[in-house]
Order: structure tokens, then C-alpha cells, then sequence
């Protein structure tokens, strides 16, 4: 276990996407709504594109064609070339997983230490 | 090994023979020659016309009328234990005059009950309809619903309806409500996408992209999720397309789910769970290349066994599904996978079997 210390508390933003790295491994942090600071693995488990190019929104949802709803706001990671999405709360795609394709997001523990965000690796 | 048959084309003699189960005016109509049906807008260029050439009917249409020429070609030379109806007199292909194209499906309906299901217990029914019209259509199922030998509702593909849009919700709420199958067909309207191409050869080898758009606008649209007990059968459309429907459509669905979250499930889990594909015509492919495509599609639940008779490019069930797969598949194809659509099971050569499983 291994704790680094990678930005100032005040660089993490809601609906925002701050890159950092540990070693050369790039990790993007956002702050959800609630407060948490999110730590992620920086490339998409699909085809590596950078998330830090991504964009922070929040997904649909519906029971009947045509007619959406929209929530979870600031808490869905959006990949920037294909759009995959993915829950900044658990890491989860917002689809179901397939047996030929599992996708998660990597996720690592976030401290606050004073002003500074510490991720643990 | 029982063979259950998914596609079997029974038709009249003449329109005419439509016209004692019509109402007026039609019936007037159609007795005294107003409309001719349907003429297919191409030549068929194989030795028996639309038919194979040992089936010959007496006005040189893809059709056979004669239930004992049936019988013997079909339902006993090859000791079928059950065959589905699937007509091949579509009046959705009218793109006017809706009230006679509902009635026409009606009399149909009432023709083929009396003049083939009546006649042999091994015949499983289809709905026709007039899809244009989609509370008509709903009606004509609640009717048809009723009789014992009816199965499933059947949709023509034709050259502009994708039976996901929610116009058509009507059909699949009454295929629902009657615990209905829903299969697709094509038609001599039916195109790819730029038309039926110039010759009879490109008309046939487009049919499977007349049924990939509908497998595509029922996900895309809702009507798997919508009703979880209804299943599919795509008819005489192919099947080795199905691995790229699926893989296409799960691409799709990650990265354009924010458009349509109302599906709920994967489009390949949907396919796999509740569509079927029926195997006529196959392509001429090795054992080896069977198994590999069922190893893509990731089950040996889809598919399900037709011959198409008495059309020109019929199969046989003894040569068409090679023999040097496991047998397990071969009978989950010949009959299993059907059995349990249709909801048939042990002995089915009585009309029991065929209530029992009501």
C-alpha cells in the first residue's frame, strides 16, 4: 500500500475531471455531489482512451419508449470516444456486462489529508 | 428424431375461394374479379416457378392448395409431428383500402381453419392480419386467439413497416394478451436496402436485410422489454447474420444507451433468450462451420428447423442439417427449439397434445 499525495483538495471539482499521476499511471479525481472525492483509473477499460478528455454528466433512465428521465447528475463518467458510461460511485457501467466483455472502472481510495488528496495504490 | 416444420405455405386455389367468408361488399368484390390479389412484381426463374417443380399449382403461383398433396409430401413422407401454417397471402401488401385488406386477413383465417387446420392435427396456425391497421389486427387475434390449433400472429415484412414503431404496439399487446407467438415473413414486397436489386437472385439474397431491420427496430424500440413473454421467430430470413446483429447491437447499446434506456438487458441476451431463427434456407456450410456459428451466437437455443414447402428452395430435413452435428443440437434444432415455442410436447400427432398444452 502505497499513499500518494496528488492534488490540492480545491482541484477537485463536481461535474469536473482533474488527471494526475502516479508514476507514469494516469488517474482521474472528480467530486461527486455528496461531497466524496472519486479516484479512477485514467484510461477506459474499453480501448484506453485518456478519461480525462471524458465528461462528468448524469444518465438517463426510462420504463416507456420516448419518455426519459434524467438524474444522477455530476456521478457518471462518459468515456470520450465511445461514450460507455460508467457510475463514479461503484465503477460499474451503466449496462450489463456481457461474458465476452467485463468493464469496470479501476477505482482507488481517496484520503483527505489537510488541503491535500492523498490516493492510496 | 422428431421434425417439427416452422414454415409451411398453405394457400387457396383462387382468391375466389376467399369469397364465402367475406362480408359485403367484399365478397362481392372479390366474386366477381375487382382485384385479383396479389401478382409478385418479378419472374421466378427455377424449374417449378415459385414451387418445387413436383409441386405444381394450377395457376403456376408459389403456392399449394391441395392438403392430401401435402400429406403426402410433407407431413408423412417425412413423418413431421407438427407443421406450421405460414400462409403466403400477406393483405398488409395493400397499402390502401384498409377495411378490405382486415377483412380479407379475417377471411383467410376463416378459409385456412376450415380447409387446412381442420383437416390434420399435426397443423399449427398462424394469425394473418391486416398490420396497417393495428387495433383491426388486435381484434383478428382476439379472435383467432380462440381457436385451439393457432400459435403465434404472423407479420409480413413488407417494403415500409418496422414493427417497433409504437404505431404497432396494438398487435403486440393482443399477441400478449393471448399468450401468441410473433413471427416475421417476408413477402414479394419485401426489400433490401435499395429495392429488391434487378434480378430474382439479388431479390432472394437481400431477403435477410428485410428481417435484420426488424430484429433491430423491436430491441431498439422497446417491444422486448415491453413484453417479457411474448418471443420472436424470424422466418426463412437466415440465421448467420445473427452473431453481427448481436455484437452490432451491443456496441450500439454501451455507447448510445443514454438515447434508449428503456431497454433493459443486452440485445444479444435478448436474441438469446426470446428470438428464434428459422434454418431454410441454409447455406450450404460444413458441419464444422455450423457449430462454429452456433458457438457465436453463444447457444444452440435459436435456432429452429423449416423446409418452406412447396417452395423452390426447400429443405430437406434429412439432408439439411448435417448429421455429423451432436446430436443433441440436431434435435434441439429439428424439433426441440421449436416444441418449446410453440408450446407443444410428447405425442403430437393428436389434437390432445395440441390442447393439452393450452
Amino acid at each position: 500500500m502505497a499513499r500518494h499525495s496528488v492534488c490540492k483538495v480545491a482541484d477537485v471539482a463536481v461535474g469536473a475531471l482533474t488527471e494526475v499521476k502516479v508514476g507514469r499511471s494516469p488517474i482521474v479525481l472528480s467530486r461527486l455531489p455528496s461531497g466524496e472525492i472519486r479516484a479512477v483509473g485514467g484510461r477506459c477499460p474499453h480501448q484506453g482512451a485518456a478519461l480525462r478528455f471524458g465528461c462528468v454528466s448524469g444518465t438517463t433512465g426510462s420504463d416507456t419508449p420516448n419518455e426519459l428521465t434524467y438524474g444522477c447528475e455530476g456521478e457518471i463518467l462518459r468515456c470520450p470516444w465511445h461514450g460507455f458510461e460508467f457510475s463514479l460511485r461503484d465503477g460499474l457501467p451503466t449496462t450489463p456486462d456481457s461474458e465476452s466483455l467485463t468493464l469496470r472502472l479501476r477505482m482507488y481510495e481517496v484520503e483527505v489529508d489537510g488541503d491535500e488528496v492523498v490516493v492510496v495504490t | 428424431m422428431k421434425v417439427l416444420d416452422a414454415d409451411v405455405h398453405e394457400s387457396f386455389a383462387s382468391i375466389k375461394d376467399l369469397a364465402p367468408y367475406l362480408p359485403e361488399p367484399y365478397r362481392g368484390w372479390i366474386a366477381g374479379g375487382a382485384w385479383r390479389g396479389f401478382s409478385q412484381p418479378f419472374a421466378y426463374t427455377s424449374p417449378g416457378l415459385g414451387n418445387r417443380a413436383d409441386v405444381r399449382s394450377n395457376d403456376g403461383s408459389a403456392s399449394v392448395s391441395d392438403y392430401g398433396l401435402m400429406r403426402d409430401q410433407l407431413l408423412d413422407a417425412y413423418d413431421l409431428s407438427h407443421a406450421v401454417l405460414t400462409g403466403y397471402f400477406y393483405p398488409t401488401g395493400l397499402k390502401l383500402q384498409y377495411g378490405f385488406a382486415t377483412a380479407l386477413a379475417a377471411a383467410y383465417n376463416d378459409y385456412v381453419a376450415e380447409h387446412w387446420l381442420a383437416k390434420d392435427p399435426r397443423f399449427i396456425g398462424s394469425v394473418q392480419v391486416n398490420a396497417r391497421d393495428p387495433e383491426a389486427a388486435a381484434r383478428e387475434i382476439d379472435r383467432m386467439a380462440a381457436h385451439p390449433q393457432v400459435r403465434q400472429v404472423l407479420l409480413p415484412v413488407v417494403d415500409d413497416i418496422a414493427y417497433g414503431h409504437p404505431v404497432y404496439r396494438p398487435i403486440f399487446e393482443a399477441a400478449d394478451r393471448n399468450r401468441l407467438m410473433v413471427a416475421f415473413h417476408h413477402t414479394t414486397f419485401a426489400q433490401g436496402p435499395y429495392g429488391m436489386g434487378l434480378h430474382y437472385m439479388e431479390r432472394h439474397a437481400l431477403l435477410p436485410l428485410a428481417m435484420m431491420p426488424q430484429v433491430i427496430s423491436l430491441i431498439a424500440n422497446g417491444v422486448f422489454d415491453a413484453y417479457p413473454n411474448l418471443r420472436f421467430m424470424i422466418l426463412e430470413g437466415g440465421f448467420s447474420w445473427l452473431p453481427h446483429v448481436m455484437w452490432r447491437l451491443d456496441r450500439e447499446y454501451r455507447q448510445g444507451r443514454v438515447e434508449v434506456p428503456w431497454i433493459k438487458k443486452l440485445p444479444s441476451q435478448h436474441c438469446r433468450e426470446r428470438l428464434r431463427l428459422s434454418t431454410q434456407p441454409t447455406e450450404d456450410i460444413s458441419g464444422d462451420q455450423w457449430m462454429k456459428l452456433i458457438d457465436l451466437m453463444g447457444t444452440d437455443d435459436v435456432l429452429v428447423f423449416s423446409t418452406d414447402y412447396p417452395h423452390f428452395d426447400f429443405d430437406d430435413p434429412n439432408a439439411a442439417i448435417p448429421r455429423v452435428l451432436p446430436e443433441s443440437t440436431r434435435e434441439k434444432i429439428l424439433w426441440k427449439n421449436a416444441a418449446e415455442f410453440y408450446g407443444v410436447s410428447d405425442d403430437p400427432r393428436s389434437e390432445r397434445s395440441l390442447e393439452a398444452a393450452e
